[in-house]
């Protein structure tokens, strides 16, 4: 993609007029895409997304600059631009020999995206709808979509780490429409893996994800309206661990940290969560949606442990903020694409296992909501106030599950949450999210056991 | 570029391509932002991209790239054939022939934007400035931003057709937050437009640390039934959430409520719903669509009778009416859907106080959080995180926070009592005033 000496040439224009530290991020990638609606294969979609990305430090703060131009002399023009920027500041750094760190590959594909003929994706497609289809005539629409990316990186710095990488994504996500003609209600399903073809051969059935949601879509139809007010909340496991990525994770990058704005600045050593509480945030879990050889920044990735029997005992920090906190980085820099700068962002995080039994969490909490399923949500690190919605929601009465509920969101503040949790189950699942933030949409994992949250604010209409 | 574009379409014909059209966007942009008087991001950037789309065996495959090799010919032309080959979609496909005039729309200024980055920095400090000078309870800001643009979008195709326009945006917007003994809050704001002039650090400062100070000592109300008023950026949010429901696409896929509903009444009589890309109040203004079509204004819902779904060429052929001129492209690489371009509930003559004097008692709604996951588009339901404030008697009482509002949006259009006088567009295409909407379910304590 690009030759060392070419790099050296760039970083150095980069750094022509003063600056701490060059970078040079280039992505190749090429994406795929189908869409299946109203029974029939709607859209095939290919792309390549191509461009570079130069930073150059200048204290704490960096100056950005990208292009779509990556030959050598794009890329100097680019550097230049960067450099221009710097101008105001001087402190001259050189840069340093390249070297290329030796490190395995922790995420094996077996069947390249780019090797399988779109054919064949269409019938993942196909067997989806069919199988979404079959649950109810009341299924009035199935829209399934199938993404995949092979994305190539070369990442080199003024330091000498001269790395590349290969990052493999494959997807699929049902949203299945059920209607009485007078009422539509949704549900989704959307599994996903660093992985290439493969995925539907060892690891998700596409016809048992289309399933999962149509049925979920069916219940909600026949549902009533959510009460409203402050009452206890059982979340199942899997995309459950949402709770946990908004309230609590979001506040815990250092975004948010590094500049005084979380909840949790100040609080390391401390008790943040009751002590039922431990959470993780791991890049390294083979071939998870989440996970990464290397962080955008040419850092390996590693397994953080964010809370651990509800004391505070990580940060995720990327480089240039880790210079501001003082404090080393995790591999947690992540980027959507060459267009961003990198900075801290969640990988695969969860809530680990805890020692409570499925049964006795629901059977001891009175009356409240089961959320079975969740939806999507969002957090305001500065206050903690977060949201997110219930997909598949039921009246728990007297410690039994009842009827189905529909509409409800949940909204609080995270530190309150953290300490309201009293139950934590055994079986931790993950789903597949993609997370919004400051370096754009990312692939991210939630997870999460079955948890109970003793008192939090349900959102419903009734 | 000439080259490239020579040597696709001579590609395409080779391959038996039908008809073919290249999409090509270049974007030249800037942008800053401030926190505690540091640059903490600086980004500037030159970038381009072309989706190609053409029509074989009367189906409509795409593809798309950033690289303009001769690698890109090959994969965008294998990409347009591969995929019209496996697409199944029966629907008539079209690319337009260029006909009807374009509407002439001043949209970029004449000059190239001849402000330093060390100028708009400086506006991007004051604005920071401005909300510290505010309020002493103003402990913080963060992500005072800046950013300008030029947006350069060109179709051409085999028909030849070959149309651009150019657009500026300048955009400024800052988040502040305020501290008191007992409470934390955060405020946001920011505006947008076309022209440099809008970049008003004292304005925008001020008013983003008024609505941060405005929400310190909110707390909850009991859950219940309220009366509502949405604040004019609110109710634009909810209607961007929702003005999905307008789309023709939408509802030939069974994802509209509002299909086969034309004539009917489907909103209270004091709403009116218009969709006008000639609007320079808008930020989604054009003088053509993403089909190339010229634009025009529609209206949607007249005094609450629903008129006309919003379409492009293929859902215009399918339901045998005309184009509204709403084709539209997600990004350059996107295929061709339908979206509205400025869209608006059409002012009335009260003002938004006049609307809580005739409420009565209730809760002002200023802000709604969690869009994308508390409400959803094809079922109308929502409840969301919200703020604003309690009122009596017409006046404002005390901030309220951590609640949600439930309700769903095609009963929200038939149940609003009153629409206000103070129409915004913020940050985008989709604007509203503020309107009373009647009674609705709030959770709190």
């Amino acid at each position: 993609m690009l030759s060392q000496q070419a790099a050296a040439e760039v970083l150095n224009a980069a750094l022509a007029s003063g600056g701490e530290f060059a970078e040079i991020f280039l992505e190749d990638r090429r994406d795929n895409a189908l869409v299946l609606q109203d029974n029939r294969i709607e859209t095939v979609h290919s792309g390549r997304i191509h461009g570079a990305g130069i930073r150059v430090y200048v204290g704490l703060n960096a100056v950005y600059t990208y292009t779509n131009a990556t030959d050598r002399d794009g890329l100097l023009r680019c550097a230049r631009q960067a450099a221009a920027a710097v101008q105001e500041y001087r402190s001259l750094a050189g840069i340093k020999p390249f070297y290329v760190p030796q490190r395995e590959n922790i995420h094996h594909i077996k069947l390249l995206p780019s090797a399988v003929a779109a054919r064949k994706k269409a019938e993942v497609l196909r067997m989806a709808n069919a199988a979404a289809r079959d649950v109810s005539a009341e299924i009035a629409q199935v829209i399934c979509s199938y993404k995949d990316s092979e994305q190539d990186v070369l990442i080199c710095n003024s330091d000498g780490l001269f790395t590349t990488d290969r990052r493999v994504y494959t997807r699929l996500a049902c949203q299945v429409v059920a209607s009485s003609g007078m009422e539509n209600q949704t549900a989704t399903e959307s599994p996903g893996a660093m992985m290439g073809y493969e995925l539907f051969e060892t690891h998700v059935d596409p016809e048992a994800s289309a399933r999962s949601a149509a049925e979920t879509a069916i219940r909600m139809l026949h549902a009533s309206q959510c009460p409203s007010g402050i009452m206890p909340v059982v979340i199942d496991n899997g995309f459950g661990g949402v709770i946990f990525h908004e309230a609590c994770g979001h506040s815990l990058e250092a975004t948010s940290v590094a500049f005084g704005m979380s909840e949790f600045c100040g609080k390391l050593g401390q008790q943040i969560a009751a002590p039922c509480v431990t959470a993780i945030d791991d890049g390294t879990l083979a071939n998870e949606w989440g996970s990464e050889n290397i962080d955008d920044e040419g850092t390996p990735t590693n397994k953080l442990v964010l809370i651990e029997n509800g004391v505070l005992k990580n940060y995720m920090i990327d480089r240039l903020n880790g210079k501001r906190m003082g404090m080393a980085p995790t591999g947690s820099a992540r980027r959507q694409s060459y267009a961003f700068a990198p900075t801290s962002r969640m990988r695969n995080t969860y809530i680990a296992p805890g020692n409570d039994a499925d049964d006795e969490i629901i059977s001891s909490m009175g009356d409240g909501l089961y959320a079975a399923k969740m939806g999507g949500g969002s957090v305001n690190p500065a206050t903690g106030e977060f949201n997110f919605a219930v997909q598949e929601g039921y009246l728990v009465k007297d410690g039994k599950i009842a009827e189905p509920v529909r509409g409800a969101s949940l909204i609080g503040k995270g530190a309150d949450i953290l300490m309201k949790i009293d139950r934590v189950g055994r079986n931790m699942k993950m789903a597949q999210g993609m997370c919004g933030s400051l370096s754009g949409s990312v692939p991210t994992n939630v997870g999460q056991p079955m948890i109970r949250v003793s008192g939090i604010t349900v959102g419903g209409r009734a | 570029m000439e080259h490239f574009l020579n040597q696709l379409f001579e590609a395409a014909k080779a391959a038996e391509i039908e008809a073919c059209e290249a999409y090509i966007v270049e974007r030249d942009s800037f942008g800053a932002m401030i926190a505690e008087g540091e640059v903490t991001e600086y980004k500037s950037n030159q970038t381009h991209g072309l989706g190609f789309r053409g029509i074989k065996n009367g189906r409509m495959g795409y593809s798309a790239t950033e690289a303009f090799d001769e690698a890109s010919i090959d994969q965008l032309v294998r990409g347009v054939c591969e995929s019209a080959e496996l697409c199944e979609d029966e629907d008539m496909e079209f690319l337009y022939d260029g006909a009807g005039e374009v509407p002439q729309m001043k949209l970029c200024i004449d000059e190239d934007d001849n402000i330093p980055a060390s100028e708009k920095i400086e506006l991007a400090k004051q604005l920071e400035n401005c909300m510290k000078a505010y309020d002493s309870r103003i402990v913080k800001t963060n992500r005072n931003s800046i950013r300008t643009g030029r947006y350069r979008v060109r179709i051409v195709n085999s028909y030849g057709m070959d149309r651009t326009f150019t657009e500026d945006s300048y955009i400024m917007f800052g988040m502040a937050m305020a501290k008191d003994e007992t409470s934390v809050s955060t405020g946001f704001y920011g505006v947008a437009g076309r022209t440099p002039d809008i970049l008003q650090p004292e304005k925008i400062g001020t008013e983003t640390a008024r609505r941060a100070v405005s929400m310190l000592g909110a707390r909850q109300v009991p859950s219940g039934q309220y009366r509502v008023v949405f604040e004019n950026e609110a109710m634009a949010d909810l209607l961007q959430t929702f003005c999905g429901i307008f789309s023709a696409e939408n509802a030939q896929k069974g994802l509209s409520l509002l299909k086969g509903r034309q004539g009917e009444a489907v909103a209270c009589a004091a709403v009116s719903i218009i969709d006008d890309p000639l609007l320079l109040d808008g930020l989604e203004c054009r003088p053509f669509d993403a089909e190339g079509v010229p634009s025009c204004a529609h209206t949607v819902i007249e005094d609450g009778v629903f008129k006309t779904f919003l379409h492009n060429l293929k859902t215009a052929y399918k339901d045998g009416v005309q184009t509204t001129g709403n084709a539209s492209k997600a990004g350059y690489a996107s295929a061709v859907h339908v979206a509205p371009s400025n869209l608006y509930i059409k002012p009335a003559q009260k003002t938004a106080d006049e609307l809580l004097g005739i409420a009565g008692n209730g809760i002002l709604i200023t802000e709604v959080s969690g869009l994308h996951a508390g409400a959803n588009p094809v079922s109308g339901d929502f409840s969301l995180l919200s703020k604003g404030f309690a009122f009596e008697n017409g006046k404002i009482v005390h901030a309220v926070e951590q609640i949600t509002v439930a309700g769903n949006f095609y009963d929200l259009l038939m149940n609003i009592r009153e629409v206000g006088n103070d129409l915004v567009f913020p940050l985008g295409g989709i604007g509203s005033p503020s309107v009373f909407a009647g009674e609705m379910a709030i959770s709190g304590s």
